[in-house]
């Protein structure tokens, strides 16, 4: 056997995707032979070639992490498979959804692993992010008690996902170049805007995201304190001022006193889980994902897809979710401790920062440990918006992991030739 | 298919499911502790990863090691601490540029000279560039192989020989100035202060004088230069052939012998 063939199959990531194309290959097949609808047995074939190019042609491009990019096709196939299950049509989107989020992965790895300079770029996000949060106060539609959507034509855009991205990138060069007063006064102006819309999920991810960076740049726990309390004084006066967070708290406090009402969906939501049990009641053969039939959940295909995927596939696989979720999240880490710069260490932070606190608000929220917000679950929910933004936050990740190799080979060839002082 | 035979499947895939995802995971765990222990292993190889030089502190001696990027300044904080008279917590941030060098720029109200040019907004630091902060000087030092431009020679300050020193044998001297000698430091006929021995590198012991000082075979391990002395040993013994190989191929000289 050849060198590069005996390679080829140590590598661990073709065996993690041999694994995930069955996964999904059974899996839409399953509902193929359910429905007999000859789109479903298209996707068994179109989302393990997805998975395919994603995991394995992919990194011949650039060298690209091969886990990160395994673990994410794996949750974002899982999040076709589940909405195809629940709605066809929101399947076959999320499909669409899933391939142009790769491109954009794509387009964010090449920006993170070849732009030099990010100060033009910085000063522009800067200011393409307030116009773009001041939007939906101006032209947008009110949905679920925010104002956080504008329509372009038939298109639907929720503008605060893209600035997620802009703030993420903006506070880590900020802090980077030690300009954390500015940084501050952004994810202040940032949350301002996301208080004027109701966006108070929105919110608590953007204010999340900026104290865990403060702290990860300063190491200054009188900084972090003042911004908790802040945060606890925002809080305070938000349940004041807005009357739909006082009904979610009351929902939170008790949903068995709403069943009838505000609080029907999170009770649906634990009726699901429950009947799911460890092994689930078995793909196709659930009905938390249906509103229209008896024991089915509202928001199934957005807010609590988690529980319909508890029902479905029983409590064991909903760990594995989580784990897989863990796992993405320490890769960050571990790519943050790579890097060569406080820019690249502190995206990288801040991505994996992102993606534990939605992750956590939603499905903390799912399960009555929070009161519900409304983010969605990263890589599974139905939208264009948000699978787009959490695909571009692993280009960013993907983008540093790139540069670290660099730097990697440029040590060793610096070791090469000496890498001594001269 | 009949309700119940779907019914009857999709139980069964039930813990196919769960199997796979759970293979997956373990797979993941198992990839990504290999991982950590290979990047481990490659930082052991290469222990001036990250690196870029070393910036020398001219009045202690002491040198500290160089990152791509970072903050100079007094503050424990700082990838390049130094003490002294006017350097502030955060005096000046320093990022390496391939092509351009060692990028300065200036933190608010700090002041930097850059062999002795006052730096404004930013300014690129070359090797052997000298550092002013505050009463601080410090000489920057970069590794051989960056891609830095080769200006650097050039912007060292030359050494301040006094006048007296050169002569010339049109002026109608016919033999140099009397310097003093011994060198000063050099009085008692010791040597200078060399650096201490290092110890011998495991495997590499035989490179060593009596001394402690390193031979020129210190490319060879001890294992590597007996063989060769063995096998020297042996082809002389056998036909008291050169004890180096010949470029020219053997059985061809043989013929040019006979």
């Amino acid at each position: 056997m050849s060198k590069n063939a005996s390679a080829r199959r140590r590598d661990p990531a073709r065996g993690m995707m041999a694994a995930s194309m069955l996964f999904f290959f059974v899996g839409f097949l399953l509902l193929a032979v359910k429905d007999g609808q000859w789109q479903c047995f298209l996707l068994s074939l179109i989302v393990p070639l997805i998975i395919y190019a994603g995991t394995a042609i992919l990194p011949r491009l650039f060298p690209a992490d091969k886990l990160l990019l395994s673990l994410t096709n794996f949750l974002c196939a899982l999040g076709v498979l589940i909405l195809y299950r629940i709605s066809p049509s929101r399947g076959l989107n999320q499909a669409v959804n899933y391939g142009v989020g790769v491109g954009c992965m794509v387009l964010c790895t090449l920006l993170v692993r070849y732009v030099k300079s990010w100060k033009t770029l910085t000063v522009l996000m800067m200011g393409g992010s307030m116009l773009l949060l001041s939007l939906p106060l101006l032209i947008g539609t009110e949905q679920n008690g925010a104002k956080n959507w504008i329509w372009i034509g038939s298109y639907s855009l929720q503008p605060s996902e893209i600035v997620k991205l802009a703030l993420l990138l903006c506070v880590s060069y900020l802090l980077s170049q030690r300009k954390a007063a500015l940084s501050i006064l952004f994810g202040g102006a940032c949350l301002v805007l996301l208080m004027l819309q109701k966006d108070l999920g929105t919110a608590l991810l953007y204010y999340g995201l900026c104290l865990v960076m403060l702290y990860a740049a300063t190491g200054s726990l009188a900084l972090v304190g003042a911004g908790l309390a802040g945060g606890a004084g925002a809080a305070a006066a938000g349940y004041h001022m807005f009357a739909h967070v006082k009904a979610r708290l009351a929902v939170w406090q008790d949903p068995w006193k709403y069943t009838q009402g505000i609080g029907l969906q999170i009770v649906r939501s634990f009726v699901a889980i429950a009947n799911g049990g460890l092994w689930g009641v078995g793909l196709g053969l659930g009905n938390a994902g249906n509103s229209t039939r008896a024991g089915g959940i509202p928001e199934a295909h957005n807010d609590f897809i988690f529980p319909v995927i508890l029902h479905e596939f029983g409590l064991i696989f909903g760990v594995i979710v989580l784990l897989m979720y863990l796992f993405i999240v320490i890769r960050a880490v571990m790519i943050a401790r790579r890097s060569n710069t406080a820019f690249h260490a502190l995206l990288s932070v801040g991505g994996a920062a992102l993606i534990t606190i939605q992750t956590f608000v939603i499905i903390a929220g799912n399960i009555k440990l929070i009161p519900l917000t409304g983010v969605t679950l990263p890589f599974i929910s139905y939208g264009g918006t948000s699978m787009v933004s959490s695909l571009c936050v692993i280009g960013f990740l993907q983008g540093v992991a790139s540069r670290n190799q660099a730097g990697v080979d440029e040590d060793r060839a610096l070791a090469m030739q000496g890498g001594d002082v001269p | 298919m009949a309700e119940g035979a779907y019914e009857l499947l999709a139980l069964a895939m039930r813990y196919v499911f769960v199997l796979i995802g759970a293979l997956m995971l373990w797979r993941a765990f198992r990839w990504m502790r290999r991982d950590a222990r290979q990047y481990q292993r490659d930082m052991r190889t290469l222990p001036d990863a990250g690196l870029v030089g070393e910036m020398v502190d001219l009045q202690t001696g002491r040198a500290q090691p160089l990152p791509r990027e970072g903050t100079i300044g007094s503050s424990r904080e700082c990838d390049i601490r130094i003490k002294g008279t006017g350097v502030l917590r955060n005096h000046a941030l320093f990022a390496f540029e391939e092509g351009k060098g060692l990028r300065v720029t200036p933190q608010r109200g700090a002041q930097v000279l850059l062999s002795g040019t006052p730096v404004k907004g930013y300014a690129h630091a070359l090797h052997g560039t000298q550092l002013q902060l505050g009463d601080a000087v410090l000489r920057v030092r970069l590794f051989a192989g960056l891609d830095v431009p080769f200006a650097a020679a050039y912007q060292m300050e030359a050494p301040d020989i006094p006048l007296e020193n050169f002569y010339s044998y049109e002026d109608g001297a016919d033999a140099a100035p009397s310097l003093p000698f011994p060198a000063p430091g050099f009085e008692d006929g010791a040597a200078a202060d060399f650096p201490p021995a290092e110890e011998p590198l495991p495997g590499y012991e035989g490179n060593y004088t009596d001394d402690g000082q390193m031979t020129w075979q210190y490319a060879y391990s001890l294992e590597e230069l007996r063989r060769a002395q063995a096998e020297m040993s042996a082809q002389e013994e056998e036909e008291g052939a050169l004890p180096y190989e010949s470029p020219v191929p053997r059985r061809r000289r043989r013929r040019k012998h006979e």
